[in-house]
């Protein structure tokens, strides 16, 4: 009993360095959302409240009725999903090829994917500003969608792969032995299994686009096809900042996130720990 | 006869198609990389010889060095150089340091875990503009709250312009940086330490080793290449970022909070001078390039081709 009850309780340091990094972590988080439900008089008031002394919800109100938020917010969504699916689409494809294969140029391929992620995002700005600019595709979500689906997929595919790696190929022979072709074995066994790992990945690629601002900056002007962080940024140039309005506008686009992150997390370590990463 | 012929050549015709497989798949990966990763980089470099200023298109053409030779000149340059590098050091030490910590503390199951789990490690999941306008905001000087704070302690008489102080503003945008960032680390390195077999620990605690001399001379060793792997790709990662100087300080007062990345994006942004933007972009890819020969020096490459 005792060592169990010594199991399930951190002990006191440990439960110190715990506490902290929970308060460090939600403090921000947290006076975001206190001053989303502030009103402008509290806010600029002489005196700071750590909770609003008149709770209003107005701000979320003009947020969705006084601005193009809910259109930035509409474009945020389809340029994730499109991407993410487009990603993950990919991903399978060369993925499975990376774990199940043998051939030539294998490890310069792979190593061509890793290299992809040093290329700053700055280099990468003006030549795919004037391509789209060429193809007419400036200032269409098009543009995001592809760029977010390339930018994603080395490190999608690599993640992909390593959880192909992890199903243990005698399943796939057995499926096949049983009559099963290859590409049903995959689909109706394999992706099945590693459902986890797929929305795991799914969820990395949602993220990166839903988060991107320098690409959207870049690609789009009209309010149209500004996706959250782009239409809150080209406010904030042009206007004072109502941050009343800015912490609503904040706390709304980071309730699809963080409900998507609240169920991987688990996924990520236990992944990692299983193979991604080996030490 | 006929019949093991017909069977021979269709056996091969598999064959063949089995071995162009991973090929086809491996196709359409290829294709994007290629457009999205090896052309901008080549377009790149052909733009940082030329005169490309976007409000000015009718003298659009080759300039030989002129841009590199304007960099030179340029009188920024020494101050952002320096900020990249303590940018790079200050943000990537500290994240290292509290992520090592935090990993270590959720390094055993407690009730609650999960949900803990997914509180602290949720900053990774945020967007860097998100981030950056509440530490903005925080940080204000007009009723922010670090201000408050720092009035309530004493250790200021009357509020501070964080943000718009020479020199000293890149200071508060790495912290954000710092909170930013912990996460990842605190992902890897878990991930890393839950790798570490139980039966090492248990061991050396039969040999009676206390839990400091464990770390040092069990648990690091164990995951070292796994933390110099992290370390090393998180350098490229910060050394590239330039979303939270934007958001900020948009990389002021007078360009003193810039790294090499904002400053570029300044170039494109405000000047439209994508020559010389290009330029400075060439000059990123040299550092990333001898950094990366150093790092699979150090990784011995094969360790990188397994992450």
């Amino acid at each position: 009993m005792p060592t169990a009850m010594k199991k399930k309780l951190p002990g006191l340091s440990r439960f110190v360095v715990l506490l902290l990094f929970l308060l460090g972590t939600l403090l921000p988080f947290y006076w975001m959302f206190v001053t989303s439900l502030k009103s402008r008089l509290e806010i600029y008031g002489a005196k700071l409240t750590f909770w609003p002394k008149d709770l209003t919800w107005d701000n979320y109100a003009t947020t969705f009725q006084a601005s193009s938020f809910p259109k930035y917010f509409a474009n945020s969504f389809i340029v994730s999903i499109s991407s993410g699916l487009l990603v993950l689409a990919v991903s399978i494809l060369g993925g499975y090829a990376l774990a199940r294969y043998r051939f030539r140029g294998k490890g310069v391929i792979m190593l061509l994917f890793l290299a992809t992620q040093m290329v700053p995002v700055m280099v990468m700005l003006v030549p795919l500003f004037i391509v789209f600019g060429k193809f007419e595709l400036l200032d269409t979500l098009t543009a995001l969608i592809i760029t977010y689906t390339a930018l994603n997929i080395p490190f999608c595919l690599i993640t992909i792969s390593g959880f192909f790696q992890r199903v243990p190929v005698a399943l796939e022979e057995a499926a096949m032995i049983d009559g099963c072709g290859r590409l049903a074995t995959v689909v109706r066994i394999i992706l099945p299994i590693m459902l986890p790992g797929i929305v795991a990945t799914f969820v990395f690629a949602f993220t990166a686009a839903w988060n991107d601002l320098f690409f959207g900056v870049m690609f789009t002007t009209s309010e149209a096809v500004k996706t959250v962080p782009v239409g809150l940024n080209s406010f904030v140039q042009k206007f004072d900042i109502n941050w009343g309005e800015m912490s609503a506008g904040g706390v709304l686009s980071l309730i699809p996130v963080a409900i998507l992150f609240a169920f991987i997390q688990r996924f990520i370590v236990a992944g990692l720990s299983q193979g991604a990463v080996k030490g | 006869m006929s019949a093991s012929n017909n069977m021979r050549s269709a056996g091969r015709s598999r064959w063949l198609l089995r071995r162009m497989e991973p090929y086809l798949l491996l196709l359409p990966a290829m294709l994007i990389v290629l457009a999205f990763f090896a052309y901008p980089i080549v377009k790149a470099v052909q733009l940082a010889f030329m005169h490309y200023v976007l409000f000015d298109p009718s003298h659009i053409g080759y300039s030989g060095l002129d841009n590199f030779k304007a960099l030179l000149k340029d009188a920024n340059l020494p101050r952002i150089l320096l900020n990249t590098l303590f940018w790079v050091v200050a943000t990537v030490g500290l994240q290292f340091v509290l992520g090592f910590a935090l990993a270590l503390a959720l390094n055993k199951k407690f009730r609650g875990k999960n949900v803990y789990q997914a509180i602290v490690f949720l900053p990774w999941a945020v967007s860097a503009f998100l981030v950056g306008m509440i530490f903005k905001w925080m940080f204000n000087q007009q009723n922010g709250l670090i201000n408050h704070l720092l009035l309530q302690l004493g250790m200021i008489d009357k509020p501070v312009a964080f943000l718009a102080l020479p020199h000293l503003s890149i200071i508060p945008v790495i912290i954000a940086m710092i909170w930013y960032g912990v996460p990842f680390f605190g992902i890897m390195i878990l991930a890393a330490l839950q790798s570490v077999p139980h039966e090492i620990h248990e061991a050396a605690d039969i040999d009676g080793a206390g839990r400091i001399k464990q770390l040092f001379a069990i648990t690091i060793p164990y995951i070292k290449p796994t933390l110099v792997l992290t370390l090393l790709l998180r350098v490229i990662w910060v050394f590239n970022s330039a979303d939270l100087i934007y958001i900020m300080t948009g990389g002021g007062p007078a360009n003193s909070s810039d790294n090499l990345p904002s400053y570029v994006f300044s170039k494109i942004g405000y000047s439209a001078d994508y020559g010389q933007a290009s330029a400075l972009g060439v000059l990123m890819l040299v550092f990333l390039t001898l950094y990366t020969i150093v790092f699979l020096r150090v990784t011995k490459y094969r360790e990188a081709g397994e992450l």
